[in-house]
């Protein structure tokens, strides 16, 4: 049933106006940054417009750098940072089940975790590559320093915080010490889980970045660095964008499987 | 009932006491119980005293300081295939369905999944949950999940339920209509049952005998035999009233 | 108490329990140190041995010997340590600062008003996903490189927690607290900063503590990719000498200051949520 105007009280016209008003905002703050975005690159600090941005995106798929279009390069920083994850997944899984569930486990190896973790993921790149020199497994190995901390500390969170009452439940039915691990703390652990597979997938994704700028002949962040030597600002921001894009998606990505994997965590997010 | 009640349960001098900070908090002293074959005991105490520390050390959930339970005649040290136990908090597992959560015992236990699945659908039927059984517990009322905690109670097939306040969190309606499904439940598969509650109503309604708990520490202050009073109990009834208030005369308050 | 039963008096088991807490505590200290003394001793061995060369490894005490030497000695990267850690504290505390000072308020202010909010979630929405790294070689254009380049990153880097972080604590505000403000017949704007904004104080520390950390990282790479000092440079430096034991001891170094700065604001956060101990 639709009311007249003349039928809403004082306030119901406030509330709807008020809603337009919320509809309209964010579409004039994008067009604002937009104009800024115009107003920088015609102002001549040398900062590329949309459109110059585009012609050079469309051009590396024409012109390709190195041999590869921007998606064989996004392709090979996906590389990287699958196979860490790979990595990450199984040995992080395994190490903060270890560290959170044996308390003497986590006596031994807690310090030396946490030191480890002190050092930013990026520092250990001058390192790593005086190691072993600048091929493809250093750079995955940086990934790995770089993201195998947040999923330990969320696995060992969850494993350490396992709720009394479901262990309870296991007691009275005489579960085995097995059992107790594999079927009650594993499971009531796998949302902290997945929240450590997010964060380590974003945080892969921001040190792949880094590592490649830092000395590599392919993938996003060589790109940035490729534009940043040559002056290409163009370049740079097209490697901006396709990072964003693509971290973007890899997040709603990893939501998304975390949605199908614990469907019984549907109900905590809300937005 | 006849007088050859065969003791099921027997707690002798059963003690528990904790340590805090520098001292010692008695939390029950010295209750000695038999508990009968097929019969529904409740215990009735005030406030937060014992009662729950009472029913975890016969699930088998904490050791007493002191004293024996024998289960059969045989004494018993940890938990028992033979206890089940419905949890106060529910305690429903929220990565389960009703369905996983029903046969978590049975999967415990090494049964095949085939059979377990049938033995599991008998009591999700049996509490009249059909039709839930690929539900999650957070899409349950609070009904529904104690339900399922019956159920899963039941699919072990014990001698012995525990049931701790298990309609606490319920509200009033809700818990009304629980009593009558408890009782349902258990003419049709007998069990004993000791229910823990801290409502004297609820305890009048279900039992057949009500084992009155002091203030703390808890110790048994008296034993009532309500076996005279046929069920279903009618809540205003003389009779039902009469022991009731005979009942809350003699409980301690809770402070 | 049955003493049949119960064959301990009280005293007895207090102090039968406190011994089994205190040995366990033992236990585990005993542990932690085997730990890193193992580890520590592993090094050493690998070091010392020769089983890795020294020029990709270098012993514990040499790091160490370095580290009080490197308070005199310019060589190779041309500063004294305390001139890097100053550098790199000095755009740390800038950027991190920055990042506080603005990012707060407006998730604040966005989680408050709705308005606002709908007014700055695409901006930010669109700036979000963008790592802080791949700002440098912009920043490099626009402000060359210098304190005010590298501050500028590691304000990206630290402003996303303090934003969304304050933005999620303001919005879990309890409506019933906020009902307490109406009816007490405060305006909109009272409510949120009497209320909203003590409400929300647990969660925007939360964020504060991952800004720090975050800008703690992200300044490594900003000083390793645009910078001439800092310790970032500093190891980037013992890299391209070959210098093991100067990129170890700069590892080292940044790990431990990250250690203190989160200390100092674990320190804060006890001062400023005081209410929240019992």
């Amino acid at each position: 049933m639709k009311k007249n105007n003349e039928m809403l009280s004082a306030a119901e016209i406030r509330e709807k106006r008020l809603g337009v008003l919320y509809k309209i905002l964010p579409v004039i703050s994008v067009l604002l940054l937009v104009a800024l975005w115009l107003a920088a690159s015609s102002s001549g600090t040398g900062f590329p417009s949309p459109i110059q941005v585009w012609d050079r995106t469309v051009q590396l798929f024409v012109k390709p750098v190195k041999k590869l279009s921007l998606i064989g390069h996004v392709g090979v920083s996906l590389r990287r940072i699958g196979l860490a994850l790979l990595f990450d997944w199984t040995f992080g899984i395994a190490f903060g089940v270890l560290i959170g569930w044996f308390p003497r486990a986590k006596a031994f190896f807690g310090p030396l975790f946490n030191a480890f973790r002190a050092i930013p993921p990026l520092a250990w790149i001058p390192l790593i590559t005086l190691w072993f020199g600048i091929g493809e497994f250093p750079k995955v190995l940086i990934v790995i320093f770089g993201s195998l901390a947040s999923i330990v500390v969320n696995v060992q969170a969850g494993m350490s915080n396992v709720e009394k009452m479901y262990l309870d439940v296991g007691t009275v039915f005489n579960a085995t010490p097995r059992q107790r691990l594999l079927k009650i703390a594993f499971p009531s652990a796998l949302d902290a889980i997945f929240a450590g597979v997010r964060t380590s997938t974003s945080a892969a994704w921001m040190v792949v970045l880094a590592a490649e700028m830092l000395g590599a002949n392919a993938g996003v962040g060589f790109l940035i660095s490729r534009g940043m030597d040559s002056l290409d600002m163009p370049l740079v921001l097209t490697g901006m964008v396709a990072i964003g894009v693509v971290g973007a998606i890899l997040a709603i990505v990893t939501q998304f499987a975390e949605r199908m994997i614990c469907p019984w965590t549907r109900r905590k997010k809300s937005y | 009932m006849d007088e050859k009640k065969k003791v099921i349960l027997r707690l002798e001098n059963i003690c528990q006491s904790y340590v805090v900070q520098n001292g010692v908090k008695d939390a029950v002293e010295n209750v000695s119980l038999e508990i009968y074959d097929n019969e529904f005991l409740v215990i009735l105490g005030p406030g937060h005293c014992g009662k729950t520390v009472l029913m975890n050390m016969i699930a088998g959930l904490e050791k007493p300081v002191g004293g024996k339970i024998f289960l059969d005649g045989e004494e018993i040290h940890g938990s028992d295939r033979r206890i089940g136990m419905v949890f106060q908090s529910m305690n429903l597992m929220p990565w389960r369905t009703v369905m996983g959560n029903v046969e978590f015992g049975l999967e415990l236990a090494g049964v095949k999944k085939a059979e377990r699945r049938a033995v599991a659908q008998k009591y999700i039927d049996l509490v009249g949950l059909t039709g839930f059984e690929n539900s999650y517990p957070h899409e349950l009322s609070g009904g529904m999940k104690q339900r399922v905690g019956i159920a899963r109670a039941y699919t072990n097939n014990p001698q012995i339920l525990l049931m701790d306040e298990p309609f606490g969190a319920l509200d009033a309606q809700t818990r009304y209509a629980m009593e009558e499904e408890v009782l349902r439940i258990w003419e049709q598969e007998k069990r004993t049952i000791i229910f823990v509650t801290n409502n004297i109503e609820e305890a009048v309604y279900l039992a057949d005998r009500i084992v009155l708990l002091s203030n703390c520490p808890a110790t048994v202050k008296q034993v009532y035999d309500l076996s005279g009073l046929p069920k279903p109990r009618n809540m205003t009834d003389p009779a039902f009233l009469k022991i009731r208030s005979e009942v809350s005369a003699n409980t301690d308050l809770a402070l | 108490m049955n003493e049949t039963t119960n064959a301990m008096t009280n005293e007895q088991r207090v102090k039968l329990v406190q011994d089994q807490k205190r040995k366990l505590t033992y236990q585990s200290a005993m542990l932690s140190v085997a730990g890193i003394l193992g580890f520590l001793l592993l090094w050493e061995f690998l070091a010392v041995s020769g089983v890795i060369e020294s020029k990709k490894l270098s012993d514990v005490l040499q790091v160490f010997r370095l580290f009080i030497l490197k308070f005199v000695d310019k060589k190779p990267d041309g500063a004294i340590l305390p001139v890097h850690i100053w550098s790199s504290l000095e755009v740390a505390l800038c950027g991190f600062g920055l990042a506080v000072l603005v990012g707060i308020p407006l998730g604040w202010l966005m989680g408050w008003y709705r308005g606002f909010d709908s007014f700055m979630r695409p901006i930010f929405e669109i700036i979000r996903p963008i790592p802080p790294v791949s700002w440098i070689p912009l920043t490099i254009v626009w402000l060359g490189v210098g304190l005010r380049a590298k501050a500028f990153i590691v304000f990206f880097a630290a402003f996303v927690p303090c934003l969304i972080n304050s933005y999620t604590g303001i919005r879990q505000t309890k409506e019933v607290l906020k009902n307490v403000g109406k009816t007490c017949g405060a305006s909109y704007f009272t409510v949120f900063w009497k209320v909203g904004i003590p409400s929300s104080m647990t969660m925007t520390f939360a964020g504060i503590k991952v800004a720090i950390g975050n800008a703690w990282a992200t300044l490594v790479a900003a000083e390793m990719l645009a910078s001439s000092s800092g310790l970032g440079y500093m190891i980037l430096m013992g890299r391209s000498y070959g210098r093991v034991d100067l990129v170890m001891m700069g590892i080292l170094v940044i790990g431990i200051l990250g250690v203190v700065i989160s200390a100092l604001i674990n320190l804060l956060e006890n001062v400023v949520l005081g209410w929240k101990k019992l």
